[in-house]
């Protein structure tokens, strides 16, 4: 640092309000009505711990597995369509974890869209933001704004276009809405120049934005098309 | 404590917290509103499927620990009885009024729920509520400094006194809608049937996009038996019915559509929803 630059920092000093590290009005509330509910046996401190750990150990990776392996047999593709939730089993995913009867809010009715040479699978939640969350993690931030739940399921070519998926006409778009209980995802087509790739090459190149819909999986392309993250304030665990 | 110029600063702000149609005065009398603004009042706000909207910057997000922590908290409650995921829906995602579901933060509403549900089935008192709210504002007065954020409850409850639902000895092994396998009438579509989606009248709460109604599309699959989320949402014992997921044509369900004629879009739909087309 040069002298001045040293200058330049004191006079802000002078005009700038110290910082203070504030906690937030939500975490205020969050904290209040955890320690409530511990105190009056509402739920145990224990089993806060339980799920907070089994929240914290969600994400896309066995989703990308499930679908590596059905690319690479047949026989497993067929039953990850037939019975999406005993294949799931196979990439170490059991939909009645960690309660005996699944996450609550996830319900346990899952279904896998597959791709075709004519139809392309893309997954919203105009209502709120049902997503796969046991298999495929929470859902991004930009899946949960209005924005993207209103225009999705009225312009959604344009919508794919602004995440870089250009289809032609002769595709057929299918936008499922998941709004109920079901849970979906997309099982893309598998890409060229992938032939004698091993089930985990193949998972480097599914990533979470190819199994909603919004991407499709190019050999080389090991990341989602949104990159950009806002940072936390007072950053936890997850996501 | 606040000054009184920073009182009226405040009110000033909330002010400018605009949620209604500009052209009508706050409170209109009757004879200023049609069916179509009181239709627009009373939607569920949460049903925004079709809003024209422009195009914006899509981006990830760092979780806050207290998203996190909320979001633990929420899926806690569905586990220990206190509420139902369709409870939890309706209390942060339509209950909280147009202002607070389109201004606050997605976790910020799931976390008002919470607070929402605790006081509306009398586990906690809203007074007892705000006074630990202040004693935490007060343990962190000054900033974090080095503290971590922690809840430090000062005991552990013994909760068998604590009223729950059925629904964990329901579902457990099974799954929800599992847990209702059996129990509805003899489903009245099959797969390939053609079906209207009728215009019931709206209050409160339905998960029927307002963008399907009216509009005709076809069975695509039975889908499970489930209570209505009308009633299920109230935790209130409804005979479960058959959900059903159906597709439209795009091209059909949207005026002026962009895509091409074969682009379809399915929702999931229960059969009282439902009656076969003409």
């Amino acid at each position: 640092m040069t002298e001045h630059d040293h200058d330049h920092d004191h006079d802000h000093d002078r005009t700038v309000a110290p910082m203070v590290d504030e906690i937030t009005d939500f975490e205020v509330l969050e904290i209040a009505l955890r320690e409530l509910c511990i105190e009056k046996g509402i739920f145990s401190a224990e089993e806060h711990r339980l799920m907070t750990e089994f929240a914290e150990q969600i994400g896309p990776t066995p989703a990308a597995h499930l679908v590596a392996k059905a690319w690479l047999d047949p026989k497993f593709k067929e039953l990850a369509l037939a019975e999406p939730m005993t294949a799931s089993k196979e990439v170490g995913v059991d939909w009645l974890h960690p309660t005996g009867w699944g996450t609550p809010s996830d319900f346990t009715a899952f279904q896998i869209l597959a791709d075709t040479p004519t139809v392309h699978n893309v997954i919203v939640c105009a209502l709120c933001s049902c997503y796969p969350r046991p298999i495929l993690g929470n859902s991004p931030e930009w899946y949960r704004t209005p924005n993207y739940r209103r225009r999705l399921v009225r312009w959604p070519r344009q919508v794919l276009a602004e995440f870089g998926l250009y289809l032609s006409d002769e595709i057929t778009v299918h936008v499922q809405d998941s709004n109920q209980k079901h849970r979906f995802m997309v099982m893309p087509m598998r890409p060229e120049g992938t032939d004698d790739w091993t089930e985990d090459q193949l998972v480097e190149i599914l990533t979470r934005d190819c199994l909603i819909g919004v991407a499709l999986p190019k050999a080389g392309v090991t990341t989602n098309m949104i990159t950009d993250t806002r940072p936390a304030i007072h950053p936890g665990n997850a996501g | 404590m606040s000054t009184a110029a920073e009182r009226a600063a405040q009110l000033d702000l909330v002010t400018r917290l605009k949620s209604s149609f500009p052209e009508l005065p706050n409170a209109p009398t009757p004879d200023m509103l049609d069916h179509e603004r009181i239709t627009a009042y009373l939607k569920p706000v949460h049903d925004v499927g079709g809003e024209p909207d422009a195009p914006m910057k899509y981006e990830n997000k760092q979780y806050e620990l207290w998203e996190h922590m909320t979001y633990v908290i929420c899926e806690v409650l569905g586990w220990r009885g206190i509420w139902l995921s369709e409870e939890r829906r309706r209390m942060g995602n339509v209950d909280v009024g147009r202002a607070e579901y389109l201004g606050l933060p997605y976790y910020g509403r799931w976390l008002l729920a919470v607070a929402r549900i605790l006081v509306e089935k009398h586990h906690i008192g809203l007074t007892e509520l705000s006074e630990r709210m202040a004693e935490v504002q007060e343990r962190y007065a000054g900033g974090l400094e080095g503290k971590t954020l922690e809840a430090q409850p000062k005991s552990e409850g013994d909760g068998s006194q604590v009223k729950r639902n059925n629904h964990a000895e329901e579902a457990d092994g099974k799954g929800d809608p599992q847990c209702y396998a059996g129990q509805a009438a003899t489903a009245k579509f099959k797969v390939g049937d053609p079906v209207v989606v009728r215009e019931l009248p709206v209050i409160f709460y339905t998960r029927t996009p307002e963008y399907v109604r009216g509009a005709t599309g076809e069975i695509e699959a039975v889908a499970y038996e489930s209570p209505a989320a009308e009633d299920e949402t109230w935790d209130r014992p409804a005979r479960p019915e058959w959900f059903y997921i159906v597709k439209f044509n795009m091209s059909e369900l949207w005026y002026g559509y962009t895509g091409t004629a074969n682009d379809i879009i399915s929702t999931e739909i229960p059969e009282h929803w439902l009656q076969a087309a003409k």
